[in-house]
């Protein structure tokens, strides 16, 4: 059932690093995925790397400059719950309840959740996709209601995460670390459509590790929040959602940015809804009009045109209740 | 008439009833709320269920199934397989005594154990025993098939479409179609004031139990013995003597405790017999379980159905004509797929015309499933009566209340031995506030509310045959013996009420045993709804006999008539005279025969009846108009089935029906891959069962008891199968009651609703 393979705790990062650059080797974090995508033959390991004594990858701690350091091992629960997201950054803390189910969110990470596989029921299943080394994209012509309306060419798949939207729209920076030292990647680049790399959802190199995520302070009057539509109420991934964060000054919003879950490879930006709210009163018609535009662009298949309406439905509906005072920034 | 779809086969016919019983009056244990008597075994995980049954030497096998949905096997390799570490045989079409007829006997079998013809994705190929699961799943890996790739139909439509491909070599069909007619259609069209129609159509929903299907085998010699996950050891008794060509008495089945039917589980698993044969290949016992993908491709499902109703009514809501034709299928092998009985006999109508249709398709074959039909039928025919009142000006309930029979119209126009559908609306109608929540404003922001309600009947109440033994112990405690399956409903703690009840013993006295082939007497499957109304009366029996026994033996010594002793915590007590007792423990006749047996059967039904159970449910849901979303905030079911047995089991049951029937109405659907005829979503995610928080955590069960004293001697009649028939179709009644937009085709997900809402641009 599970393909062979060797499994090492190490210690330090320094060792899991060297570890994870051989070829085959897998990080093995909070696991909720990573055993079924072994079990089904999504990808195979030759080693499976836990994390899970390396200390200095968990937490969520304020930096100095005022932002969130958050450790890619702190679980969906501890940031659902994390006073200082829960009152700074609502977008993210509703992001990470909106995941999975209770228990996943005890035992999944962020850093699992910003980098888990998508979940292409052709991608996960008994078929030989493009994603997975084929030649066809199934879900083009097939059972697509779950997929994309933005950014497929040559593969349909949506970016399966709840946390990532509202990351990307907070403006956060994954660290990224490998054997050979690290770097920062702007969250918003750390994903790749499939016409740039098909077989990858993110820009890691093999090897390569998300470590911790740093967040910015809060943008001075901004609130935010993440609203997810999905078929069950729990247990379930995003049929569309959007991540919103909106600083209102003077009446006027001076930025908005406005990720869409589940209808793109990556989390979608939607920079013309962003505009249309520029300089604008934040209330009904702003947020009509930044609703349409939040949709320009879309290319359903046959399958998911509803997600185009739901697109709207749901930004509109996102943007209507930020307006509304008593929302907590 | 239903489907009586549990007996396989002739069944013996019973012996005449052991004793005379009248209906209980008052009653002490029964009706009361009773947790059940196995609650600690099962909670705490001491109940061992066949899945994790585990026997010395045990070999534990893996099932290799079809890719393909169509597909012919050339040739096929296990000898790469047979050499794997720790296999220990591999089983094929080709190995000794594997060439058994399947679905249907003899030359009418529609299949093989493993046929070459391969019809649905699952398609059993071969199965491999090895010393664990893992070297089993690996020598699976290692078999090399060769399939010729047929050209594949996954709808009744395709599959009938010309020059489509042929599943069986008698072409797509089921039987030609079933026509059921009475009255004049057309003049009852013509004489009716509103006419709606509609096609409803309901998706391929899936059993989807917690334990896997599966079995473990071990021989004595010629002799069997099988664990099993069954809802009736007796049915798989016999289909297992069948396969082997063993005597019945050579074949012990036994199901102590299983983790869901549904109705899957109703019949002998071809995977039974192949642990069977691998384990007389290895003369190891064998364990054999599916997985959970396989799970959803090969254990059956309730088939997609396409509906077109018409329906006509005078102005003051009295129906004069149904017309109601429906499509499914069985799936690649023949099995039920008819939905059209609700149709028939729920209203008084002197008009009807139903058609089933029943067609071959490459997909995995269906079973019965909780009510198999009826929900369906709900779906189709209470919305078309939600259309009607609208089309009327009637109020929903009012227009049902129109209708209500007091004779089974399908049958024979025989009268019903209680009919509780009107007291179901009504009293159903008041609990939920039904006048006033109709007249509450639906809102006029983007969620909007709604409600709305359906009502239905199961038809059939159970009956012959049914034995069972009670025996009382010279320490005054019992134990009941009973061939019946408790399918997690609580049967085994309503039997020992119902012996409770008769010998005044409390329950934690009462040891069961019960679901073995070779100890325990013969019930037929615990399906149909009918475990309490059939086996029920035979456990009264039995316990009736055991205090006659016990009463003519304590009269000797007390020198008092029979007709004057009654029993009463574990004393005899004289009723002239309650000073006169005697314990239990000290009547001299027991302590000298040690144990007193009495003996149950189940008597026949009323002649001239009809037995039928009825229920109306009423839901409440909000509606975001912006997204699609359906949030179920209410349910309230009123049920008629006899007498509770058990108040608590009881409200577990309604409370589990309504969550099934939710399934139904918002979250489950199979989806098979047009371009492959593979399923996309055999696993626990993408087929989405409801969780706890798409359950609304208001809702309310009510029991409408006629004292129903003609259906049984215990008036109890089944509450599984009718508390999930009307629940999809008041919620979505309720969805059309708030958004003005009704679904037609089931789940209702935010997928179908945002696309209908939009398409009358009402969406963003």
């Amino acid at each position: 059932m599970l393909p062979s393979f060797s499994y090492a705790r190490p210690r330090t990062l320094k060792d899991a690093l060297t570890r994870l650059s051989a070829s085959g080797a897998h990080p093995h974090a909070g696991g909720t995925d990573l055993l079924g995508c072994l079990r089904d033959g999504v990808f195979d390991a030759r080693e499976v790397v836990s994390l899970s004594d390396l200390a200095e990858l968990r937490g969520i701690a304020r930096t100095k400059d005022g932002g969130l350091r958050i450790g890619a091992l702190a679980t969906l629960a501890e940031l659902a719950r994390h006073p200082d997201v829960v009152s700074r950054y609502p977008v993210l803390a509703q992001g990470a309840a909106a995941a999975a189910s209770p228990q996943l969110r005890n035992q999944g990470t962020v850093g699992g959740n910003v980098c888990q596989r998508p979940r292409c029921w052709y991608f996960r299943g008994d078929f030989l996709c493009a994603r997975k080394g084929g030649e066809l994209c199934y879900a083009e012509n097939g059972e697509n209601e779950y997929h994309a309306i933005f950014g497929g060419s040559g593969c349909h798949i949506v970016h399966p995460s709840d946390t990532a939207p509202a990351l990307v729209a907070l403006g956060a920076t994954a660290v990224v670390a490998s054997a050979k030292g690290s770097r920062r990647v702007p969250m918003e680049k750390l994903f790749v459509l499939p016409a740039v790399d098909i077989h990858h959802e993110t820009v890691l190199a093999p090897g390569e590790l998300v470590t911790e995520i740093l967040v910015p302070p809060p943008p001075p009057g901004a609130r935010s929040l993440y609203r997810k539509v999905r078929s069950r109420a729990a247990w379930d991934f995003a049929l569309a959602g959007v991540a919103a964060v909106v600083s209102v000054a003077d009446g006027k919003v001076t930025n908005a940015r406005l990720v869409l879950s589940g209808v793109a490879p990556v989390p979608w930006r939607v920079p013309g809804a962003e505009r249309a709210l520029a300089g604008k009163p934040l209330d009904a018609a702003s947020a009509a009009v930044a609703a349409r535009a939040a949709v320009e662009g879309a290319a359903p298949l046959a399958g998911n045109g509803y997600k185009v309406d739901l697109v709207r439905g749901v930004v509109e509906e996102a943007l209507t209740v930020l307006a509304t005072p008593a929302t907590p920034a | 008439m239903v489907e009586l779809y549990w007996l396989q086969g002739a069944v013996p016919e019973t012996a005449a009833p052991t004793a005379e019983m009248p209906p209980w009056g008052e009653t002490k244990v029964v009706g009361t709320r009773q947790p059940r008597v196995d609650a600690y075994e099962r909670v705490s995980g001491s109940a061992v269920y066949p899945r994790d049954f585990t026997l010395p030497d045990m070999l534990h096998a893996a099932l290799l199934l079809c890719p393909h949905p169509h597909a012919r096997v050339k040739a096929i390799d296990t000898s790469a397989a047979e050499k794997m570490p720790g296999v220990r045989a591999v089983l094929t079409g080709r190995s000794p005594g594997a060439d058994v007829p399947w679905y249907g006997r003899g030359d009418k079998a529609a299949s093989r154990l493993f046929d070459d013809h391969l019809r649905h994705e699952g398609d059993e190929v071969a199965a491999v025993a090895a010393e664990t699961p893992d070297q089993a799943f690996d020598a699976l890996r290692a078999i090399r098939v060769t399939y010729e790739e047929l050209p594949f139909v996954l709808t009744p439509e395709a599959a009938l479409a010309k020059g489509a491909p042929s599943l069986h070599a008698w072409g797509n069909r089921y039987g030609e179609p079933s026509v059921y007619e009475r009255g004049d259609l057309a003049a009852g069209f013509a004489a009716a004031d509103a006419v709606v129609e509609g096609t409803y159509s309901t998706a391929c929903e899936l059993h989807a139990p917690m334990e896997v299907h599966g079995s473990v085998a071990k021989w004595d010699g010629s002799r069997l013995t099988v664990w099993d996950t069954t809802q009736g050891v007796f049915a798989v008794q016999q289909a297992v003597a069948e396969a082997l060509k063993l005597p019945l008495a050579h074949v012990r089945v036994i199901g102590p405790y299983m983790g869901g039917g549904f109705g899957s589980k109703l019949e002998g698993g071809k995977y039974t017999v192949m642990a069977a044969l691998l384990a007389r290949a290895t003369a190891r016992p064998v364990k054999l379980f599916l997985t959970r993908e396989q799970e959803f491709l090969v254990t059956g499902n309730r088939p997609a159905n396409t509906m077109k109703v018409r329906v006509g009514a005078k102005k003051d809501g009295t129906l004069t004509a149904i017309d109601y034709h429906s499509m499914g299928s069985g799936g690649a092998y023949p099995s039920g797929a008819g939905t059209a009985f609700l149709a028939t006999d729920l209203y008084t109508c002197p008009n009807v015309r139903a058609v089933d249709e029943n067609v071959a398709i490459n997909a995995g074959r269906a079973r019965p499933m909780r009510a198999p039909g009826f929900p369906q039928g709900a779906w189709a025919l209470e919305q078309a009566l939600d259309e009607l009142a609208g089309k009327l000006g009637l109020d929903p309930v009012a227009l049902r209340l129109k209708n209500v029979p007091t004779v089974s119209q399908r049958r024979g126009n025989q009268p019903y031995t209680s009919t509780g559908l009107a007291e179901c609306l009504r009293q159903g109608a008041k609990a939920f506030g039904w006048d006033e929540a109709r007249a509450r404003a639906k809102g006029t922001g983007p969620v909007r509310k709604g409600v709305g309600m359906a009502a239905a009947l199961w038809g059939y109440g159970g009956g012959p045959p049914s034995t069972a033994i009670v025996k009382l112990f010279t320490d005054g405690s019992v134990n009941l013996n009973m061939g019946a399956a408790d399918i997690g409903t609580g049967t085994k703690t309503v039997m020992a009420m119902v012996v409770a009840e008769e010998l005044a013993v409390p329950l934690d006295r009462i040891q069961i045993e019960h679901a073995d082939t070779g100890t325990t007497e013969y019930a037929s499957p615990s399906g149909g709804s009918k475990t309490v109304p059939s086996d029920s009366p035979a456990v009264r029996a039995a316990a009736v006999e055991v205090r006659s026994k016990l009463l003519a033996l304590a009269a000797e010594e007390m020198k008092v008539p029979v007709a004057d002793l009654a029993l009463d915590g574990g004393s005899v007590v004289s009723r002239k005279d309650p000073a006169k007792k005697l314990a239990v423990t000290a009547v001299p006749g027991l302590q000298r025969q040690q144990v007193l047996v009495g003996v149950g059967t189940r008597g026949p039904n009323a002649e001239g009846k009809v037995v039928s159970e009825f229920a109306a449910h009423f839901a409440e849901v909000e509606v975001n108009e912006r997204t699609g979303e359906v949030t179920v905030t209410r349910l309230v079911a009123a049920q008629e089935s006899g007498r509770v047995m058990n108040r608590l089991t009881f409200e577990n049951q309604v409370r589990g029906g309504l969550v099934m029937g939710l399934g139904l109405g918002r979250t489950e659907e199979r989806v098979l891959d047009r371009q492959t005829g593979k399923m996309v979503n055999a696993n626990w995610h993408d087929y989405k069962i409801p969780t706890a928080l798409d359950v609304p955590a208001a809702q309310e069960v009510l029991s409408v008891d006629p004292k129903d004293t003609l259906c049984n001697t215990t008036g109890a009649k089944g509450v599984g199968e009718p508390a999930t028939i009307p629940t999809a179709a008041a919620i979505a009644n309720a969805v059309a009651n708030a958004v003005g937009v009704r679904v037609k085709d089931s789940p209702i997900t935010p997928p179908r609703l945002c696309a209908l809402l939009h398409a009358r641009g009402k969406v963003g």
